[in-house]
């Protein structure tokens, strides 16, 4: 039997020369495309919530029933500052990355706890949005969908938060440089997502219904 | 280029990394990164899932022995019916297939690691706590249809975390494969099984989070106003297991199949690509996120998909048939369970076909039943069998023993066969509902109603003897040692030491020419050997 694969210790001075393996993948490389993926995820799972939610209107408006109910008042002034503010920060999420390719540490700093602020200010906008909107969850099947798309929503934005904190710690660490950057960048492709799926939901839910 | 005098001995100069049950304490399973110690436990976890699901199907098949309800109330009989899939599909086939993965994808592809090692432990705590607690919610009366308001919130989130576990722990592995393959690994060149991980999980991927929307969903307007909108809105999570998507679970058995019938038959496939291009139609025709609610079930879209998931199924019973036909046939417990596997999924691709058709009206009958034990029962659980036979070397450096694995290939094909069958006859001859609480007692109704009981039974047999030999071997009661390559496999985990070490290889790893590394490494020997044609003649223990 001539060696092959097998570890017997008969022949194997013969097996020919193995090219070594090179270098694995960079680690960022892995980091962009599990975010990728994740972001995958995410838009079939906000895609399912606002499929969801059309179909309930479409059932409601099939049954002449208002959609949104008509005492509804859409707090519109706040929610279109509320987004807003997620897409400034999506600017400075970019800036960090930005700041961090031309080597500029100390404009990252700032574009991180830029962006952690402002996120923060949308978790504050939506909620009191929710407060002004004034309708209690489970009340109808408007207030049902619109929840479930609103507070998804919100999870996934704390969740970019929890990754911009860890790349903030990480960058406060001296980690990152202009050619280790991938985390960053990683960090705000999973933000811009949480974005445009805000975008998304305040042109659907928001817009389309009444709004400014 | 740097030369390499000899191939590593795989695991020869490192010391043996500790068995499983020879860890210093159990708290290091708690905080274990190891991707092989985490697809250890997911397989460990699922095995005592599938015991849970096949005994309940025991005890559905005990009920319908008699007119009407001895065992259950119609709440439990209900519930019942409705965990025993649950469990089947989100505590058994989804988890089991992705600890396989996460244990073999690595090493299928030559890398070190899992891309995200604790992403995939996060992801098998995650899957624990909520397959606990999803069988706890149903123990308190929860349930789609439970009389618990809170027992039936519970059920919805643990239901959520199932989905978000599934999610997290795709991601790691389908970014092992795409990120980490050995260099000369092409996309086309994925061995088999990595391959249907690749495409099943990637239709998996853009699935599972839609289920999570349609349980968000559900459990805030159940939370908020105790309502889930009757019985029929059971058809919004249940899709996850009916045509089309029942098919797309079983893709990763399919590719269990493809990798272990060509190497125990002593041959290969005439072409890789083509095996690869049915498991992606497979796992395409399986992507049916899109067919949830009942005014969909009668689109020409539907049919056409139903019809066209036996296409691949049919495919592949070819390409493998071929394979076999022109090798050397030797009756081995993973290849038995691996042909029977397949012959599962035709047949459950084609019960799928035929519940397509709208004229037929067997929809809400035992032939969905039927279809959905086909599928599960039959390819899943098989295809899980002849993957823990087939990788036992590598999983826990043993060779499992070969009069248990024919043991498990006969209940597990022949009950799951019986089952099948059985239910698939109901629904044609009696019009037996799916969920009915008073059975047939006319014809031939008792007859398929007793054969459906046996099968179930040989199932939870199989179910428990499988399960009592992998827990023998994590004891370290059960096996003999396994040589590093026992078949004589043609991909990369045969080129390391059983079980592998830390860091998975030992020495550098051969260049990847082809789908069949190894072999090519036995094709360069300059001795003048045909070396390839050894390897394939094959010389087994």
């Amino acid at each position: 039997m001539t060696a092959t694969h097998a570890p017997a210790p008969v022949e194997l001075d013969v097996i020919p020369a193995l090219p070594p393996a090179p270098e694995p993948p960079r680690r960022g490389r892995v980091v962009l495309v599990g975010t990728l993926l994740m972001i995958t995820a995410g838009v079939m799972l906000f895609g399912g919530l606002l499929a969801g939610y059309f179909s309930a209107r479409d059932v409601a408006r099939a049954a002449g029933e208002a959609w949104p109910a008509e005492e509804t008042v859409l707090p519109n002034v706040p929610l279109f500052m509320a987004y807003l503010t997620l897409l400034m920060s999506s600017v400075t999420a970019q800036w960090s990355v930005s700041a961090i390719a031309s080597g500029d540490r100390r404009s990252m700093y700032v574009a991180i706890g830029l962006t952690l602020v402002l996120g923060l200010a949308f978790v504050n906008a939506l909620s009191f949005s929710w407060g002004a909107l004034g309708l209690a969850a489970g009340a109808n099947s408007y207030a049902s969908t619109v929840y479930a798309v609103t507070v998804t929503h919100l999870l996934v934005v704390i969740a970019a938060h929890v990754g911009f904190v860890v790349v903030g710690f990480r960058a406060l660490g001296g980690q990152f440089s202009p050619r280790n950057r991938d985390l960053v960048a990683a960090a705000a492709a999973f933000w811009h997502f949480t974005t445009l799926i805000g975008l998304v939901i305040w042109y659907c839910l928001w817009f389309l219904e009444g709004g400014p | 280029m740097t030369v390499t005098e000899a191939r590593p001995a795989a695991g020869a100069a490192d010391p043996q990394p500790a068995a499983p049950g020879t860890r210093a304490g159990g708290a290091s399973w708690l905080s274990t990164s190891d991707h092989k110690d985490i697809g250890r436990l997911y397989l460990l976890t699922a095995l005592v899932f599938l015991v849970v699901s096949a005994v309940g199907f025991v005890a559905l098949g005990v009920e319908r022995l008699g007119d009407g309800l001895q065992v259950f109330d119609a709440e439990a009989f209900t519930q019942v019916s409705a965990l025993v899939r649950e469990a089947a599909v989100l505590l058994f086939v989804v988890p089991f297939f992705l600890g396989l993965a996460t244990y073999l994808v690595p090493l299928q592809v030559g890398a070190p690691d899992i891309a995200f090692a604790r992403g995939s432990a996060t992801a098998y705590w995650a899957y624990l706590f909520g397959g606990v607690t999803l069988l706890a919610a149903y123990a308190a009366r929860g349930g789609f249809e439970g009389s618990s308001n809170i027992a039936t919130d519970l059920y919805l989130l643990s239901m959520i975390v199932l989905t978000l576990a599934t999610v997290v722990a795709l991601v790691s592995v389908l970014t092992t494969v795409l990120t980490l393959r050995v260099p000369g690994m092409t996309m086309l060149r994925t061995p088999l099984f990595s391959w249907s991980v690749l495409v099943g999980g990637g239709v998996m991927l853009l699935t599972a989070p839609v289920l999570t929307a349609r349980l968000i969903e559900l459990f805030i307007a159940h939370h908020f106003s105790g309502e889930l909108g009757g019985p029929g809105n059971y058809r919004l999570i249940s899709w996850f297991w009916s045509v089309p998507t029942a098919t797309l679970l079983v893709v990763p058995a399919a590719g269990v199949a493809a990798e272990v019938v060509p190497v125990l038959t002593r041959s290969r496939l005439r072409h890789h690509h083509a095996g690869m291009v049915v498991l992606g139609a497979l796992a395409l025709f399986g992507f049916g996120a899109w067919a949830q609610v009942e005014d969909r079930l009668d689109d020409l879209l539907y049919v056409a998909v139903g019809l066209a998931a036996v296409l691949p199924a049919l495919a592949l019973l070819g390409v493998l048939g071929d394979a076999a036909r022109r090798g050397r046939v030797v009756r081995q417990a993973p290849l038995l369970m691996a042909l029977g596997a397949v012959v599962h999924l035709v047949l459950g691709a084609l019960a799928g076909a035929v519940l397509a058709i709208p004229a037929l009206d067997l929809r809400g009958t035992a032939w969905e039943a039927g279809q959905f034990e086909a599928l599960i029962f039959g390819a899943g659980v098989l295809g899980a069998y002849a993957a823990l036979w087939y990788w036992a070397p590598k999983l826990w450096g043993v060779q499992l023993g070969g009069g248990s694995g024919t043991a498990a290939f006969f209940f597990g094909f022949w009950g799951a066969a019986l089952l099948a069958v059985s239910d698939l006859a109901s629904g044609l001859l009696s019009d037996q509902a799916l969920l009915a609480t008073a059975f047939r007692g006319e014809s031939l109704g008792p007859v398929l109603n007793g054969a459906a009981a046996v099968g179930a039974a040989m199932v939870a047999l199989g179910a428990v003897l499988v399960t009592g030999v992998i827990m023998a071997r994590s004891a370290r009661l059960e096996g003999r040692r396994a040589d590093d390559d026992p078949w004589g496999g043609n991909t990369l985990e045969w080129a390391t030491a059983s079980p592998p070490p830390p860091g998975n290889f030992a020495g550098p790893l051969p260049l990847v020419r082809s789908p069949y590394p190894l072999v090519d490494v036995g094709a360069d020997d300059d001795l003048g050997h045909d070396a390839a044609a050894t390897h394939l003649a094959g010389s087994r223990p």
